[in-house]
């Protein structure tokens, strides 16, 4: 399973960011590889505007089985994800990435 | 550390008034950001003093090179937004009208046309008389506030916060549901929306209350000016009730507001601080610190 963090860091440690579209990195974790990949994200703080369908676009582009974030995405970014078949959970936007990761394993993360 | 966002749907309903009192209450345990870019206001209240300006960039126009123009007017022809001025040789742009669509940088025979990042105004941190941290932003004559602004008034109202060590984070939102509201939302703990008893104070609340839940976020709403139309204060508690919303309070018309106001000051402030509306704003922000769990001094 191939799983998206929205997160302000590239690292297990550091923390998630709790933003979907304006979100510095996308930390991309392979549960068959064990490998964590980063995706750069940070040229959406010179969006004026869209961030939020940019991000999901390129969430798209990673083929993830599950996305975790904080509390987005918002309208524009929800209906671009619609056409892709992921799942998406929420209310990790307070944990470091291991933390999230963990609270998605064992079922406490909310499925939105 | 947690984030409070104060949104309206509606504008005029006293947003701003009301966070800059629940801003004078919070004191120095937290930083103030003001995201209501297009109307930033609560400076007028807060009478902040500048401590650190930045110059913000947001857009692009047009810059035409005039020695390297062969004034061949495409530029003029293709621009859609009237921006492009001459007089039969030298060609200028006309920044405010420039919408930095780049059909002119284009066009250009001779590539005497560059986009340039466009000056849209100039961010601040300042000190209030709070003691707090103030980070708020002014906007250039036709420039627009964006999501991209607010969210940069924020990561730096954060910065601040976290630097300081302080508990909250408390903005001042921007009116409807465009790209700023979504931007201001993103993040945050909790949000009070403040309405009024009328019929856009209820639509706006609704729409506002459908991106709310887009962002599963805990909100509660006060209705201010509630005695001015009883059937419309009845029907927005009905509604909150239906949507499980918190009702923080309810404030009255009260011209000391308006009083306060002009005098550049809080209703919490002298000669207005022992007044019933004082009192009730004072309620509602125990009321707000409760529902965060941060405790109230």
């Amino acid at each position: 399973m191939k799983i998206v963090f929205t997160a302000k860091g590239n690292t297990w440690e550091d923390a998630m960011d709790p933003r979907f579209g304006r979100a510095d990195y996308l930390l991309v974790f392979d549960e068959e590889s064990k490998e964590l990949s980063v995706v750069d994200n940070r040229e959406q703080s010179q969006q004026e505007h869209g961030a939020g369908p940019r991000t999901a676009q390129k969430v798209i582009d990673i083929k993830p089985d599950v996305v975790i974030t904080g509390n987005g995405p918002g309208g524009n970014a929800s209906r671009a994800l619609e056409a892709a078949t992921l799942e998406m959970y929420v209310g990790a936007g307070d944990m470091s990435i291991k933390e999230a990761y963990e609270a998605f394993k064992a079922g406490k993360l909310a499925k939105a | 550390m947690k984030e409070i966002v104060v949104l309206s749907g509606k504008g005029g309903t006293g947003k701003t008034s009301l966070t800059a009192s629940f801003a004078l209450l919070a004191g120095s345990s937290a930083v103030v950001a003001d995201c209501d870019v297009d109307a930033s206001d609560m400076h007028l209240l807060l009478a902040p003093v500048v401590e650190m300006e930045e110059m913000f960039y947001s857009g692009k126009e047009a810059v035409i090179d005039s020695d390297a123009c062969i004034s061949c007017n495409r530029c003029l022809e293709v621009c859609h937004f009237d921006a492009v001025e001459t007089d039969g040789t030298l060609y200028e742009i006309n920044s405010v009208n420039c919408e930095g669509c780049s059909y002119c940088e284009r066009v250009c025979p001779v590539d005497a046309i560059t986009m340039k990042p466009s000056l849209a105004g100039d961010w601040y941190v300042s000190k209030i008389r709070s003691g707090a941290k103030m980070v708020h932003a002014q906007l250039g004559i036709g420039a627009e506030n964006s999501g991209k602004l607010v969210a940069r008034v924020k990561n730096e109202a954060k910065d601040v916060a976290s630097k300081d060590s302080k508990a909250l984070v408390l903005v001042d939102g921007s009116p409807g549901i465009g790209c700023p509201v979504v931007s201001s939302l993103s993040g945050a703990n909790y949000i009070v929306i403040v309405t009024e008893p009328t019929i856009s104070g209820l639509h706006d609340l609704k729409r506002l209350r459908e991106l709310i839940v887009k962002f599963r976020l805990p909100s509660g709403c006060i209705i201010n000016k509630a005695d001015l139309n009883s059937g419309y204060k009845d029907e927005i508690q009905k509604y909150l009730k239906k949507e499980k919303m918190d009702m923080l309070g309810t404030l009255p018309y009260d011209e000391n507001i308006t009083s306060a106001m002009v005098q550049g000051k809080s209703i919490l402030e002298e000669p207005y601080s022992n007044s019933e509306t004082a009192g009730t704003i004072r309620e509602i922000w125990k009321n707000i610190q409760f529902k965060l769990g941060l405790d109230g001094e």
